[in-house]
């Protein structure tokens, strides 16, 4: 996606976040050399497939995210909506419903969680902060009142497939009759976060809605002003970013084979945290897909290699908690020249 | 010298229009028209209600009170694209430009074009934008920068082309010169008689006398949100202008100053 004719493709965009972005790739590539040599399971076949997986979570969250944050807004439901469209499919497979079909519904969730959000911002003039803030406790809220608290489990071998399925797999049966798995394959969940990677970032560079998503954070007024129709630019924002974290949580909850109402806590601000390592501004007007890729990879890597390097999980939150500020230290620094 | 079109029907009429904000009256009362190739300068102090008046009928706000109508025909601007629909371009005293996006982005910000599939068609914007921008300005080299990175005079000239490219009938000019330096100043004025010409109606909203003497055909002066004068620009001089800005009325002794003509 990014430049690769040299011309035209991402012009608009300043040219200091091509910068950034590169800064963000050599980070990411210094990591993974770093963790190689901290542990030799790190730079294998086998991790770099568990890094792809674990991190298709996170990167469809940011995908969200970022179109959200490139309006000047944010969007801090998405951990709770993720939730709630996960207890959704569940409970209508529970009912009797197919599986895609189910999922189909779960994703609809998150997107009219997105949808009300929207018009919580535009029409009620809320601020997204406060906004969305509320949706979280309220999705979280539905989701823990209709399953109990408690997980929905035994939804059949098809409700797995989204989340553990993958493209590929190479497995031997040896002589004494196990079988030996030679490549695990490429996991679903991947092969679909490089699809809406792709689509929203083809939105965002070709379509008019990227165009007038930039406009919208770049000057509101101004987009007002020359005909942008601010109030449905932005309820576009939150619903996909809505509809994207419900398709995430049928990820998640697909891995799981069980639907958690409790999961997913704190994963926006991973999402938010990959989206300005990625080079997404909060104020506004900046940002890429591509860069909230490599700042979920980041995050990604830094959470695994932390893991297999034995390092605790409360450590892992302070190194990424110093990512993040350094990450927009660095940009500003950038800013100033 | 009354040939200026008294008996066509106005491009557009604004009578009586009113405009508060909770208690304050910005605009009370106020009517002006204006007719094909005329420019009608719109003067009065800082808060004095011409800006706020321009706003209304650029749709960027709603009326109180009064009608609008353009061409004869009364119209109800609820937005800037209601007005665009009208052939009302506006060319703002901020300029209204997005920032991060670079000249052709602004310029067909609202109204991209588009290929067959739908997709923004790049290339025929930058193209169009290159061939608006080099008419006002042959200079113009950066068009793929983000107009962040122009200057003033840059991106009043991006501002400029975005409310000419797309043919207004009516075009609101809200100090377009207040950024500029002399040389495009006046390139300024040459682009405002030129459109004058070719039969557009110009509202200009400036604090330079010069402007307003060089430039317009009539003048309104607004004082505390009324109208209160519009003459022929011969009928009055500086110092009657001054009074009515000032004062919000004219000099006791005054009388048309035009008449001998």
């Amino acid at each position: 996606m990014a430049g690769n004719d040299g011309k035209s493709k991402l012009s608009f965009l300043p040219t200091g976040s091509k910068l950034h972005k590169i800064s963000a790739l050599l980070t990411l590539l210094l990591l993974i050399l770093a963790f190689s040599f901290t542990s030799t399971a790190f730079l294998t076949v086998n991790n770099g497939l568990t890094v792809l997986l674990q991190t298709s979570v996170i990167g469809l969250l940011a995908i969200g995210m970022t179109m959200v944050i490139i309006t000047g807004g944010i969007d801090l439901s998405v951990g709770s909506v993720l939730a709630l469209a996960g207890v959704a499919a569940g409970l209508v497979i529970k009912a009797g419903v197919p599986v895609i079909p189910a999922m189909a519904l779960g994703i609809m969730a998150g997107a009219a969680c997105g949808f009300v959000n929207g018009l919580v911002i535009t029409k009620m003039r809320i601020t997204p902060f406060v906004a969305t803030l509320g949706m979280m406790m309220i999705a979280r809220g539905i989701a823990l009142q209709l399953t109990g608290a408690a997980p929905i489990s035994r939804l059949g071998e098809a409700f797995g497939t989204l989340g553990n399925g993958t493209f590929f797999r190479v497995v031997e049966m040896q002589d004494n009759g196990f079988p030996k798995v030679i490549f695990a394959g490429i996991p679903y969940p991947a092969v679909l976060l490089i699809i809406m990677a792709i689509i929203g970032a083809f939105l965002l560079q070709k379509r008019q809605i990227g165009r007038h998503i930039f406009s919208v954070g770049s000057n509101e007024e101004a987009a007002r002003l020359s005909g942008v129709n601010v109030d449905r630019t932005k309820i576009w924002a939150y619903t996909a970013s809505g509809a994207l974290a419900g398709l995430a949580g049928m990820v998640l909850m697909s891995r799981l084979v069980t639907v958690q109402p409790n999961e997913g806590v704190m994963y926006e601000l991973d999402a938010i945290a990959a989206s300005v390592i990625g080079g997404a501004s909060l104020m506004g007007g900046v940002g890429s897909i591509s860069g909230s890729m490599i700042g979920s990879f980041i995050i990604g890597v830094l959470r695994n290699g932390l893991n297999m390097a034995g390092t605790s999980a409360f450590i892992q939150q302070i190194i990424i908690g110093i990512v993040v500020i350094g990450a927009v230290y660095i940009d500003q620094f950038r800013n100033k020249k | 010298m009354l040939d200026t079109a008294s008996p066509k029907t106005p491009l557009i009429q604004m009578t009586d229009i009113d405009k508060q904000f909770g208690g304050v009256h910005a605009v009370q009362g106020v009517s002006v028209d204006l007719y094909p190739s005329e420019v009608v300068g719109v003067l009065g102090h800082n808060g004095a209600g011409k800006s706020c008046l321009m706003r209304m009928l650029s749709g960027a706000m709603t009326l109180s009170g009064g009608q609008i109508s353009v061409n004869g025909e009364d119209v109800d601007l609820k937005s800037p694209q209601d007005a665009k629909k009208y052939g009302i371009e506006t060319i703002y005293q901020t300029l209204a430009l997005a920032n991060h996006l670079d000249a052709a982005a602004n310029l067909f910000l609202g109204r991209e074009l588009k290929t067959r599939f739908g997709n923004l068609d790049e290339g025929r914007m930058y193209t169009e934008t290159q061939e608006a921008l080099r008419q006002l300005n042959p200079n113009f080299k950066n068009l793929k920068d983000p107009v962040s990175k122009l200057s003033g005079g840059q991106r009043q000239v991006i501002a400029i082309a975005r409310a000419i490219y797309f043919q207004a009938k009516v075009l609101i000019m809200d100090e377009p010169t207040a950024a500029l330096g002399p040389s495009e100043t006046a390139m300024v004025a040459d682009l405002t008689i030129r459109l004058k010409n070719e039969g557009i109606g110009i509202f200009l909203i400036s604090h330079d006398m010069h402007d307003v003497f060089d430039l317009c055909d009539r003048v309104i002066v607004m004082n505390k949100g009324r109208n209160v004068g519009a003459f022929r620009i011969e009928d009055v001089n500086k110092d009657d202008i001054l009074s009515l800005i000032i004062k919000g009325t004219l000099p006791d002794d005054w009388t048309p100053r035009g008449q001998a003509v």
